[in-house]
């Protein structure tokens, strides 16, 4: 049965390849369009037995399919030829797949000096023969001119997105175009500018074949924190609390990386990825949400991001007393609006609202974080909201924090 | 001549790796072997781009590298020879040689090709060679890919324009003799007749660039340069849309003197058929219309609104000098006035 699949279709493709070769018209545009993951899909299952004799002996008319999608000459008016289409890596993945390390007949001698003739075509020849010409003439390397070209489309993509210039069909089409790029160095700044237009725009603008490239991009960036916030911008309404919980310990510790390896506590990087979670305050809001929540196990990640959140810098290295106070807030919370405890000892709301007190000695946790905190408690945990309000309304009373949401405020987002 | 360091000396040193890509022995090499070999030819780029605008180091490799192809051509009769041009894109070279040698083994085939996980790799100028032709791949196909999306002027025309105003910097720096940076433009447009289309975009980015690193003194030359050669003038003229005709008259003088006084010419070429009832260029194989040549003065207008009176003047002292005539068809200033005014 093996290979079986791959056999049948073997006369299906190569009439295609026959068919795209021969016009150049916008049906056979369309055509190569409809038909292209399938043809990557089938270029990467010849890959699967075991020899390239045992291949060629399946599938005889390989090489004719193969030097047809290559030499395909056809060049659309957009510059594009089936090669580009079909992804040239797609192509030498397929035929160093082919290739035999050692060749036990002429069949596979032959196939070899072929591949390697196929793949030295893919590596070095030019579609844009008269720019190369030139660059050749002035001793210009075509890698360094290459590089050229795409730093100043990407400049001037980045440009435009910045200033607004595309509309909302062209950015789908720039993120479309760019999925190839999620590897390519060069083009972090395009696909950050992506990102952040993203923010703004309507939601729907980004290709997700973009969105899904990054996604499996994004473990090999250690500092693509953009992919974080795409992600869950993306995702974040059709997601399951779960998930989200699980999101959100991950762009954390990404952060924490990304804050670790910095030593310049002035770093821009930071600071953009402090704005981008900033522009998103909604996300903050779900992290206090899941605080409430969540256990003593997974609160260490949360508690970071919020601490984050409203302390972005690391100046004179607080933040290690921040997160040692955040942690204390919680923990007291934790205990104050759990179930067990309803019956209130004095001493326990004491400490916390000791909590809040300012300290001159020690770096001090923003109140506004505390405060969050206690609202969100009193509003999302499992007790009565009588008592829930209770607690606020002798917190509110007793500490130098004023002015707190009255106990009828926090009715309105008890979620009952 | 350069003091201690004396290139020319190594540069039998220099085509050792081209000698050895071409034979058999790369059978042998493994991935340390390819890197050296392709650090050697970064090497030899790098020595280009430091004397290729010393006239005099430049003449001294020159002479090196004819005697060293000769007599390594002697002795191994499948070496190709390497011109002083092709030391600036060696590892282009090395990787073509490597990748046509039968004898180059799989595995550094495989390795050539491999995925890199870019998350450490930067664009600096030390990388190795692993991945090196998937990361060629990649450049090319992302250039391809945005390309169409620009809908403007041409990115490659652009980054073409700033490498040629860079060459012709540098051969007009080393020298007080304008002789060498006038052979290097006679050589690439010599290089290029055929297609010659493809370099007037070239030119006009050439002198449009915003770049700071092109000098105004290599535009200068250039302007010069075309202004003396008036077949290339006329066909940079011809190919070019007005739009961009209008800019480069806008941003250089020289441009819009040498622009005006050609579609004067132009006009003063033009003959009046009755039986079409138009204006047609009178020279053979002119690309040239009397539509277009309105659309130049009126786009130049809208960039350059000073030049309007000046030009309606000249015109119309053109047309009493023709005999006063307000009829259609008799003069072709005239009649380049009245579609002026439309």
């Amino acid at each position: 049965k093996q290979g079986l699949v791959e056999t049948n279709q073997m006369p299906f493709w190569l009439e295609k390849a026959i068919a795209w070769g021969q016009t150049d018209t916008p049906h056979t545009r369309n055509d190569i369009s409809l038909h292209l993951k399938r043809l990557r899909d089938f270029l990467q299952h010849i890959q699967q037995f075991s020899s390239t004799t045992e291949t060629l002996n399946r599938l005889p008319l390989l090489g004719q399919l193969l030097g047809r999608l290559c030499w395909n000459s056809h060049v659309t008016a957009e510059g594009e030829s089936i090669l580009w289409k079909i992804g040239k890596c797609c192509m030498c993945f397929c035929l160093l797949a082919l290739y035999s390390e050692h060749p036990s007949n002429a069949v596979e001698r032959k196939a070899n000096q072929w591949i390697q003739k196929v793949l030295c075509h893919l590596a070095t020849d030019e579609e844009d023969g008269a720019a190369l010409g030139l660059m050749k003439h002035l001793g210009v390397p075509t890698k360094e001119y290459h590089l050229k070209v795409l730093k100043k489309v990407f400049c001037f993509y980045s440009f435009c997105l910045k200033a607004y210039l595309c509309s909302c069909g062209s950015i789908w089409a720039v993120s479309e175009a760019c999925v190839p790029l999620i590897t390519c160095p060069e083009a972090s700044p395009l696909i950050g500018a992506l990102l952040q237009q993203q923010m703004t725009c309507i939601r729907e603008s980004l290709s997700e074949n973009f969105l899904d490239a990054l996604h499996s991009a994004y473990s090999r960036y250690r500092k693509c924190f953009y992919c974080i916030f795409s992600l869950c911008f993306f995702f974040f309404p059709e997601m399951p609390q779960e998930s989200l919980k699980n999101h959100l310990i991950w762009v954390s510790s990404s952060l924490q990386r990304l804050t670790e390896e910095e030593e310049d506590e002035e770093d821009s990087d930071i600071f953009e990825a402090w704005f981008l979670l900033v522009q998103c305050g909604y996300w903050v809001q779900m992290v206090v949400q899941l605080l409430v929540t969540s256990g003593p196990e997974d609160c260490g990640p949360l508690l970071w991001l919020l601490t984050f959140y409203h302390h972005p810098t690391n100046r004179w290295h607080h933040r290690a007393s921040q997160l040692v106070q955040a942690k204390a807030a919680w923990d007291h919370l934790y205990s104050l609006f759990s179930i067990v405890a309803h019956l209130l000892p004095a001493d326990h709301l004491q400490s916390f609202i000791s909590l809040l007190a300012p300290k001159p000695q020690q770096p001090s946790l923003a109140p506004s974080l505390t405060l969050n905190l206690l609202v969100n408690f009193a509003t999302f945990g499992q007790l009565p909201q009588s008592i829930s309000a209770e607690i606020t309304q002798k917190v509110s009373k007793l500490s130098s924090l004023k002015p707190l949401h009255s106990a009828s405020h926090l009715s309105c987002y008890h979620k009952i | 001549m350069g003091g201690k360091f004396n290139p020319a000396g190594r540069v039998s040193l220099l085509l050792l790796p081209s000698l050895a890509a071409h034979s058999g022995v790369v059978n042998e090499w493994n991935e340390q072997t390819v890197t050296r070999a392709f650090h050697w030819a970064r090497y030899c780029e790098h020595i280009y781009s430091r004397f290729h605008g010393n006239p005099v180091i430049r003449g001294v490799l020159e002479k090196q590298l004819q005697l060293t192809n000769h007599s390594l051509k002697e002795a191994f009769p499948e070496y190709n020879a390497v011109s002083i041009l092709d030391l600036g894109r060696c590892q282009d070279l090395l990787l073509l040689w490597l990748l046509n040698n039968s004898a180059l083994p799989i595995s550094i085939m495989k390795m050539l090709f491999e995925t890199k996980a870019s998350a450490d790799s930067t664009s600096s100028d030390y990388e190795d060679v692993r991945g090196l032709c998937n990361q060629i791949i990649q450049c090319k196909s992302a250039c391809t890919v945005l390309r169409p999306l620009l809908g403007g002027p041409s990115v490659g025309a652009e980054v073409q324009g700033e490498m040629l105003m860079e060459r012709l910097g540098s051969a007009l720096s080393q020298s007080s003799d304008t002789r060498r940076a006038e052979d290097f433009l006679s050589s690439v447009l010599q290089k290029f007749e055929v297609a010659a289309e493809h370099l007037c975009p070239v030119i006009a980015a050439a002198l449009l660039t915003t770049d700071s690193a092109v000098q105004t003194a290599s535009q200068d030359f250039l302007l010069d340069w075309l202004q003396s050669r008036l077949g290339v003038l006329q066909h940079v003229c011809t190919a070019l849309p007005s739009k961009v005709l209008a800019d480069l008259a806008e941003r250089h003088q020289k441009f819009r003197d040498a622009f005006c006084k050609l579609l004067k010419k132009w006009a003063s070429e033009m003959e009046y058929r009755v039986t079409e009832g138009e204006w047609v260029h009178a020279a053979t194989n002119s690309a040239v219309s009397f539509q277009k040549m309105t659309e130049h003065y009126l786009t130049l207008f809208e960039a350059c609104p000073s030049l309007r009176t000046e030009i309606e003047d000249e015109l119309n002292a053109q047309r009493i000098a023709d005999g006063d005539f307000d009829v259609r068809g008799l003069s072709v200033w005239g009649d380049i006035l009245l579609a002026l005014r439309k």
